[in-house]
């Protein structure tokens, strides 16, 4: 059946219900797995890692599959993902994965299909010289930066995504292409604190976050809102209705309690919160989802916030590097970067990395207590001198 | 299904927020009817989306539902 | 072959589906694309086009020239929208701040998610952007595709949109990014009608679905992600199109603890993949392993020189509970006592495996900051079987639902309904006991709310009994 070529297509507006299809769900899974797949489907005995992003699979009936992983930038046209399928037709019979980092995976059942497929993707470019397909991704080494949408397509965020990976990901390339790190670390990046990208339990996260609160739009709230939604929004209840001097009705915010969440903005539009000087990045570290030896942690704010300084936030880049050289030379082989932090303490954490610790690093929203220190064990650090000096006057 | 879809409409119609939660329409009509189950409220909803007469709202995270002509019903356009 | 679709599905030849030839769709060389300018200046973005990394702006303008050079009626939306969108971004850097409004009216009939109205605040400067709705496509489950699909969503998605997509979204939908209000039922049409394919979830709904790669690829997972996931997501099609629920509902399942699809961190209703039985030990490539013949991890470190395999260092000394032994070289696991971390397991994937009786952990509860704080799923079924017709687990999940719509408040996740009330009233709701395995620490303070059921003679006492023991 071809696609329509009609404006509407096979839609009739004067009868929207004819011929409508509904709840039909995704397509089934099967009919996408190469052979070698579904030949193999839950058969597979081990896997090794041939090089940087070349995996391979064995199966119990002694089939093997190769994949090649390769990095992307999640936001993509249909050009690209034309020429993915044009790899995928000529070394892949026509199939093609991709993963929950938004890698794309190509499959091939033998060694020399897997060197053919290997040059190619290299081999290819943007014109500007960036690679489309970087090989990578795969064991002690970053994967792709899972992301949000940022300026290119949101409303609320509070900076934008695919610039700061793309600039996060230009300077981490190395550690996309080697497996040099002592364990996997996952970057995701998220535009605001709603985090479409929940990025909560994340090795290093980054993150967009507001710095001012709403301000009221009073012409047109009334027309463009449902006020009580707005008020019912705030989880701090710092919004109250209110009266324009005119009578009409709006909201008043009680800026001292806003916790820049932009929940308000969500359910009203009069209430926007993006600015200029007030919007930039806060890093996290040391979360990890998986169970593997320590149980999974969210991750900790290290930085409280960093300009946005578009195109290539040169002040996150940078950062998020000194974490990385850091743990890179300090953690054990298989020690996630959380479970290091908590090794060496956080305090020497600040300590190696040379991060400045602020007040905006400890807690004092709910349950703030839970992250405060009620132990003599602690390791001396200039912090730990700076404090008690000032405390007792020591030398 | 039609007494209930007569409570719902009434509830939209006359309350003064213009958007409502799921919830807020379970509870206005088991206030009238308390044998009211959610299931067939939300029946009875699906059906007056369909007639045209309820339409949704959506934030993008959560969703309202309506009534088509009352408080905000059409996105700008430009 | 373990799976047929349980329906017909429609077959897609993009040779019958197309709507460019290969003459439309090879339009432009590598030199006229590094000689194109779009009709905005974007410096800053064109700053993103160098190293290494794949650059969004470098495909964008791929596409922006693939437009320009389409016939007039090989569209039905503006030529320049991919040019605007780039202009609009670079305005964004330079303003610091986003240039989308929402938009909550748009959708199409009869669905109450899967589209997210977004327009443009400078529609006069960017007309071809003034609309620009995003489309979630339903993903098949684990993401594996074949090009006829894609082919033919991408020849839909430039005829009747903008041509830019994200693969994926942070759910795992495949995401259309930009087009016309006009545009929106013409395209539900074509993918119902042509592709077969439904879309994805927003709003209130049970949102999309997502897995791991399970079985497909993967020698650790404990039970079918894919089926699963496509089962449910099939059987609770109403729940994902109609919302009446308080707030989004996500369900993600992983085959292993190892979690690659974050079910533990990012779904309200987390499927673990686990087993009750023994790890089955492979003795003779644990000796593999010792002797050096084998990478450890599958060669995940072999980046750097880390020396000769240790397994007591590597392996016994970091497994979390010590219940492993080597013993004249043969390796021991004391099961009784192990916590299915996958440590073991992933260090030395062909020696050591998961169990052979398999089924999920249940966790419940996980979700971002917005409103009450992150939150991470918390066990609540320690293990369920996973097979067929899954009767089991829609009987869990319905019932926690239930709980849900009934207590929860407007706009309130599963995880912060729990906390509000309490995990024993929780419990008592969907009718499971209280274990050990639900907390990491019996309860710090002594505030335990007792009922008065729990105490003989209940609460009503006499005042005067009590006086006749204690004077005034």
């Amino acid at each position: 059946m071809a696609l329509s070529l009609d404006r509407l297509g096979m839609y009739d507006p004067k009868d929207p219900l004819k011929d409508r299809l509904t709840d039909l769900g995704p397509r089934h899974f099967w009919q996408y797995f190469p052979l070698v797949i579904q030949n193999n489907y839950g058969r597979w005995i081990y896997h090794d890692m041939l090089e940087p992003g070349i995996l391979v699979h064995v199966s119990e009936t002694g089939d093997k599959v190769y994949t090649v992983r390769c990095g992307a930038a999640r936001f993509m046209t249909v050009q690209h993902v034309r020429e993915i399928c044009d790899i995928a037709d000529q070394y892949c019979e026509g199939y093609v994965r991709f993963t929950t980092r938004n890698n794309i995976e190509f499959l091939v059942d033998s060694l020399d299909k897997l060197e053919a497929l290997k040059k190619d993707l290299a081999s290819r470019k943007y014109v500007s010289g960036s690679y489309k397909f970087p090989i990578g991704g795969t064991g002690a080494g970053i994967s792709n930066i899972v992301h949000t949408q940022g300026y290119i397509h949101c409303h609320t965020p509070a900076t934008d995504a695919s610039s700061m990976v793309k600039a996060v990901s230009d300077e981490l390339f190395k550690y996309f292409q080697g497996m040099t790190l002592p364990a996997k670390v996952r970057v995701s990046m998220a535009c605001c604190l709603n985090m479409c990208g929940a990025v909560h339990c994340s090795d290093i996260a980054l993150l967009g976050n507001h710095r001012k609160p709403p301000i009221v739009d009073h012409q047109v709230i009334d027309k463009v809102c449902e006020i009580p939604l707005a008020v019912a929004a705030c989880p701090v209840g710092a919004i109250s209705p209110d009266k324009t001097p005119e009578g009409n009705k709006t909201v008043k915010i009680r800026k001292e309690r806003c916790m820049f969440c932009g929940n308000c903005y969500t359910m009203c539009q009069a209430l926007p919160l993006s600015d200029k000087e007030g919007d930039g990045v806060t890093i996290l570290a040391g979360g990890k989802i998986s169970n593997r030896i320590s149980m999974p942690k969210f991750s900790k704010v290290v930085v409280p916030w960093l300009p946005n300084n578009f195109p290539r936030f040169p002040e996150v880049v940078e950062t998020v590097k000194k974490i990385l050289g850091v743990y890179a030379s300090g953690a054990n082989k298989y020690e996630r970067l959380g479970d290091w932090a908590e090794r060496i303490g956080w305090e020497k954490f600040f300590e190696k990395t040379g991060l400045e610790f602020t007040e905006h690093l400890i807690d004092d929203y709910r349950l703030a207590y839970d992250t405060w220190r009620t132990s003599t064990q602690f390791k001396y650090t200039a912090a730990a001198w700076d404090t008690s000096r000032i405390a007792a006057g020591i030398e | 299904m039609d007494e209930l879809k007569k409570i719902i409409v009434e509830f939209a119609e006359t309350n003064k927020k213009t958007k409502f939660y799921f919830k807020d329409i379970e509870k206005a009509v088991q206030k009238v009817n308390s044998d009211a189950k959610m299931r067939d409220i939300k029946k009875a909803c699906t059906a007056l989306i369909n007639e045209g007469t309820l339409i949704y709202f959506s934030t993008g995270s959560s969703t309202m539902y309506g009534l088509k002509g009352r408080g905000i019903t059409e996105d700008p356009i430009t | 072959m373990p799976f047929e679709p349980k329906e017909p599905q429609k077959e897609i030849k993009y040779e019958e589906t197309r709507i460019y030839t290969d003459a439309e769709l090879n339009s432009y060389t590598d030199e006229e694309l590094k000689n194109f300018r779009i009709k905005h200046a974007i410096p800053a973005l064109e700053e993103l086009e160098s190293g290494p990394w794949p650059s969004f702006v470098a495909d964008a303008k791929q596409e922006a020239l693939h437009r320009r050079k389409l016939a007039d009626n090989r569209m039905l939306i503006e030529r320049d929208v991919v040019e605007d969108m780039l202009g609009q971004l670079q305005d964004s850097f330079d303003d610091g701040e986003t240039h989308w409004k929402h938009g909550g009216i748009v959708g199409v009939f009869g669905y109450g998610g899967g589209v997210i109205g977004r327009y443009s605040d400078q529609p006069e400067k960017y007309p071809s952007i003034a609309h620009f709705h995003t489309i979630r496509v339903n993903q098949p489950a684990s993401k594996f595709y074949n090009t006829d699909f894609l082919r033919t969503i991408c020849d839909l998605w430039e005829y009747r949109g903008s041509g830019l997509m994200n693969l994926h979204g942070s759910t795992g939908d495949l995401v259309l990014l930009g087009t016309t209000t006009e545009q929106l039922e013409p395209i539900f049409f074509e993918l119902t009608h042509v592709l077969g394919q439904d879309i994805g979830g927003s709003g209130s709904n049970l949102r999309t679905p997502s897995c791991c790669i399970g079985k497909a690829r993967c020698e650790f997972a404990c039970y079918d992600t894919q089926d699963l996931c496509y089962e449910l997501t099939k059987y609770y099609q109403d729940e994902l199109h109609r919302p009446a629920f308080p707030y989004k509902f996500k369900i993600k399942f992983d085959g292993c603890p190892n979690g690659c699809v974050a079910s533990i961190a990012r779904s309200d209703m987390s499927f673990i993949g686990t087993w009750r039985d023994n790890i089955r030990i492979d003795q003779k490539a644990v000796k593999a392993y010792l002797s050096g013949d084998v990478e450890p991890n599958g060669g995940a470190h072999q980046g750097r020189d880390w020396g000769k395999f240790d397994i007591q260092k590597e392996v016994l000394e970091l497994c979390p509970t010590r219940c492993m032994s080597l013993v004249d070289n043969e390796l021991r696991i004391d099961n009784q006592e192990c916590t299915r971390c996958m440590h073991c397991i992933n260090v030395m994937p062909m020696a050591i495996k998961p169990g052979k009786d398999n089924g999920v952990s249940i966790l419940l509860g996980s979700k971002a900051p917005i409103l009450a704080g992150a939150q991470m799923a918390t066990l609540i079924v320690p293990f369920m079987k996973a097979e067929p017709p899954y009767d089991n687990i829609k009987d869990f999940i319905e019932k926690v639902w239930e709980f849900w719509m009934e207590e929860g408040k407007n706009r309130e996740r599963l995880g912060e309904l729990m906390q509000r009330t309490g995990l024993p009233k929780f419990l008592a709701t969907i009718g499971l006991p209280p274990a050990p395995q639900m907390v990491k620490t019996p309860r710090e303070n002594p505030y335990i709310l007792w009922q008065e059921k729990d105490v003989p003679g209940g609460w009503n006492r006499d005042i005067n009994a009590y006086r006749s023991r204690h004077k005034r």
